[in-house]
């Protein structure tokens, strides 16, 4: 257990599956040298086999006792997906009035399965009862992470001041017993430098007052930052005060700090003439239970009772909240804490490149004047 | 100089009485060592090859679901140890039986190599506390060469040459540059897997990447044969381990990628005492090669009342799960003085490898606020002689059966 926990909360109901943050995600990060696989940030439709395929029965995590439970390693081929490229060069080199080769772009491998190849699929019956929402996932940053403990060489490492999962790539050998352990399946292998690597939160930029790069870009403004000990912090009212934002599949023990408001908001069923069915909802209740535990019941009530407080009265902070007005107030990134944090370990301080996000706990005042 | 010879022919016949079954002669060469290879001329000639037995390693489990299946019934492997030496340096030569090549190479995240690994440390003052066979224990340090078939990989901070660690996509050359572009990134940053590390116990190990460890490692696929060679050449002395003494110590762990193998998942050596054609270092090959007399049925009624109840081995499977050490393959991997000091004062040797997140229900050790581990064994000093010997003999009796 880290001293203090940054955690992300994720508002399902607005997510629309654009993969924008998907796309920031890898520019950052993933785009190169072994990485191009990888999906750091992924959007999964559910119900859907996800990415990689079907994870959630590749094992990891922790049984009831507190065993660290086997797993499986998934295969480039057929779990994740070769990322492909296109015949660019021969396209430029090809001469389409002499050569008899087809003209066009071609695929450099023939891919089997990808993300998102069942993207939008969902199930039910048309249009009766179908349904999906989409899932968008990163690493948790588990307080007692599957990969952490799965590790032979003391390779991973929970940051002390602010409990994010990283591999210290110094130490880290490329067993992969890491992926075996993760239940969530958000670490990988890069085969090129034969070595583990993970989401990194994007520690740098938040070091520096900028929130992760798939929060920021998020169009639908569903990503939440902030600190689970800071009272002001939206993250810390939508998980501890309202009790709306759950962690995923918390039945596997790793006690995950992403956190998401459930689905609530789906369309009603249509009964054989195609009429509505009051009072019904696509999503079922099961599907919610077994991603985000028992707590979803009064989760969904608590929203649903806000929901309807706001529309009588005008009023609720639940509501504002969620319709997530400002990014300066989605992002609690408590600068002058990672400051100190420097200054303690003997380090210059970084100046930080954003002053929106930098208030906090330990960040009373900021000195950023909002602009109307 | 015929006298010399004389003495040495003298030593080394006391050498061959002394042999056993985890001893390897060293022969002197005049040849200088730290250029050879595994084909090298100077191996075919000199090379003198001794039988050595490597057991699965099930000191403890790991979490590769698909890998547990594979290696659940592993059998024991005969594998042959040569050792050479030069005055100046020492090469320890393996051959072991593998009947698939494995390379792990190209764009995917589920293959393994085939390897092996060499575990030098210097001879302790008193030859029975040698270091835990695991990589090391606390102040017993050891050093480990370790070179896999893993196709050239990429170092991406290599020489720190930052432009060169873009996806050739993202750069704005085509053709002939580009080429040249991926050509100047396989010269900055591929490498060979090869590596040296220091260790004081399994999870301490940590690669020595400052460029104090002088060595050389190759390995090589005989396909007509199905064997692997591999060999490592160290100075007899540097600040990692003094082999000096005689004898050394030096211990052989091989994996096969076919079976998932890598980490724990292998095959590991017990000690094996590397004889020098100098004097001395007979107490450690002794020390190594002890064969303890005893009454192994009483052992092992001792054993199903004091032991099982915590440790569980191939017919004892009473202990829960992950509550302690798994004995299967003590007598294979184990040498007499281990066993002892282990049963008498197990906080002799308390190895920082049990991961106490993975099981936390079973803490193998406590750690105080200094970091000292004392384990949750308790000591069985008040064993009189004749049953500890009994014990001893019968644990000596644990491991695998030898691959047919």
């Amino acid at each position: 257990m880290s001293k203090r926990q940054l955690a992300m909360v994720m508002d399902l109901n607005k997510c629309i599956g654009c993969q924008t943050c998907t796309v920031a995600c890898k520019t950052q990060w993933t785009n190169r040298n072994g990485r191009e696989y990888m999906y750091w940030n992924n959007v999964e439709t559910y119900p859907g086999d996800g990415y990689p395929k079907k994870w959630m029965d590749l094992g990891g995590g922790f049984d009831a006792a507190g065993d660290l439970q086997p797993g499986i390693i998934p295969n480039i081929e057929s779990d994740y997906g070769v990322p492909w490229d296109y015949n660019y060069d021969s396209l430029a080199e090809q001469n389409l009035i002499g050569d008899s080769v087809e003209p066009g772009f071609k695929p450099d491998t023939s891919p089997v399965w990808g993300p998102n190849w069942d993207e939008d699929e969902g199930a039910g019956e048309f249009p009766m009862d179908n349904y999906f929402f989409y899932l968008p996932r990163i690493c948790n940053h588990c307080s007692n992470p599957g990969c952490l403990s799965a590790c032979p060489r003391d390779a991973i490492f929970k940051r002390e001041e602010d409990g994010v999962v990283l591999v210290d790539l110094d130490r880290c050998q490329g067993y992969r017993f890491c992926i075996a352990g993760c239940p969530y399946k958000k670490i990988y292998f890069n085969p090129k430098i034969s070595k583990s690597e993970k989401c990194i939160l994007c520690f740098p930029r938040v070091e520096q007052g900028l929130p992760p790069a798939c929060a920021q870009s998020c169009v639908g403004r569903i990503r939440f930052v902030g600190f689970l000990d800071d009272e002001e912090s939206q993250v810390y009212k939508l998980v501890h005060k309202y009790k709306v934002a759950l962690p995923l599949r918390p039945d596997y023990g790793t006690q995950p700090n992403v956190y998401y408001v459930p689905p609530t908001e789906a369309p009603p069923k249509f009964d054989e003439n195609g009429k509505i069915i009051e009072g019904s909802n696509r999503i079922p209740i099961q599907e919610l239970e077994k991603l985000f535990g028992p707590a979803v019941h009064e989760a969904i009530k608590t929203l649903k009772a806000e929901k309807e407080k706001r529309a009588k009265t005008g009023e609720s902070e639940l509501m504002d909240i969620l319709i997530a007005y400002q990014h300066k107030d989605m992002f609690r990134l408590d600068n002058n804490y990672y400051q100190q944090v420097a200054k303690d370990k003997g380090m210059k301080p970084l100046a930080p490149v954003d002053e929106r996000y930098v208030a906090g706990k330990y960040t009373k005042i900021s000195h950023f004047k909002v602009h109307a | 100089m015929r006298g010399v010879a004389k003495i040495f022919a003298a030593l080394s016949l006391a050498a061959t009485a002394l042999l056993a079954d985890n001893t390897v002669t060293a022969v002197k060469v005049d040849a200088d060592l730290s250029k050879i290879g595994c084909g090298s001329e100077v191996i075919k000639k000199s090379a003198k090859f001794s039988k050595i037995v490597l057991y699965p390693q099930t000191t403890v489990t790991l979490n590769d679901k698909k890998a547990n299946e594979l290696n659940k019934e592993a059998k024991a492997m005969v594998v042959d140890v040569a050792a050479l030496y030069d005055g100046k340096n020492v090469a320890v030569i393996v051959r072991w039986p593998d009947s698939t090549k494995n390379v792990q190479k190209g764009y995917k995240s589920d293959v393994y190599a085939d390897g092996f690994a060499l575990q030098f440390a210097t001879t302790p003052e008193d030859p029975s506390k040698l270091p835990y066979i695991g990589m090391g224990s606390d102040s017993r340090p050891v050093a480990i060469y370790l070179q896999k078939a893993v196709d050239k990989f990429y170092e991406p901070n290599g020489n720190g040459v930052v432009g060169y660690q873009v996806n050739p996509h993202n750069t704005n050359r085509f053709g002939e540059s580009l080429k040249s572009f991926e050509k100047r990134v396989e010269a900055l940053a591929n490498r060979d897997y090869q590596k040296a590390f220091v260790s004081e116990g399994f999870r301490s190990m940590t690669e020595i990447k400052d460029g104090t460890a002088s060595y050389n490692a190759d390995m090589h696929y005989v396909e007509p044969k199905k064997i692997w060679g591999g060999m490592v050449v160290r100075p007899l002395k540097d600040e990692y381990a003094d082999l000096s003494k005689g004898a050394f110590p030096v211990a052989v762990a091989v994996w096969d990628g076919e079976k998932l193998n890598r980490n724990g998942i292998k095959h590991l050596s017990s000690w094996i005492a590397v004889k020098l054609p100098v004097l001395g270092g007979e107490e450690l090959v002794a020390a190594i090669n002890e064969k303890v007399k005893g009454d192994v049925e009483n052992g092992k009624e001792l054993a199903m009342t004091n032991c099982a109840s915590c440790h569980r081995w191939k017919g004892a499977q009473s202990a829960p799960m992950y509550m302690a050490p798994d004995l299967s393959n003590i007598g294979g991997q184990a040498t007499a003085g281990y066993i002892r000091e282990s049963i008498v004062d197990p906080n002799a040797v308390v190895v920082p490898g049990y991961n106490r997140n993975a099981h936390p229900n079973y803490q193998w050790y406590m750690t105080d606020d200094k970091g000292n581990r004392t384990s949750t064994m308790p000591p069985f000093d008040w064993l009189d002689k004749k049953s500890l010997d009994d014990l001893i003999a019968y644990m000596q009796t644990l491991k695998a059966e030898v691959e047919k």
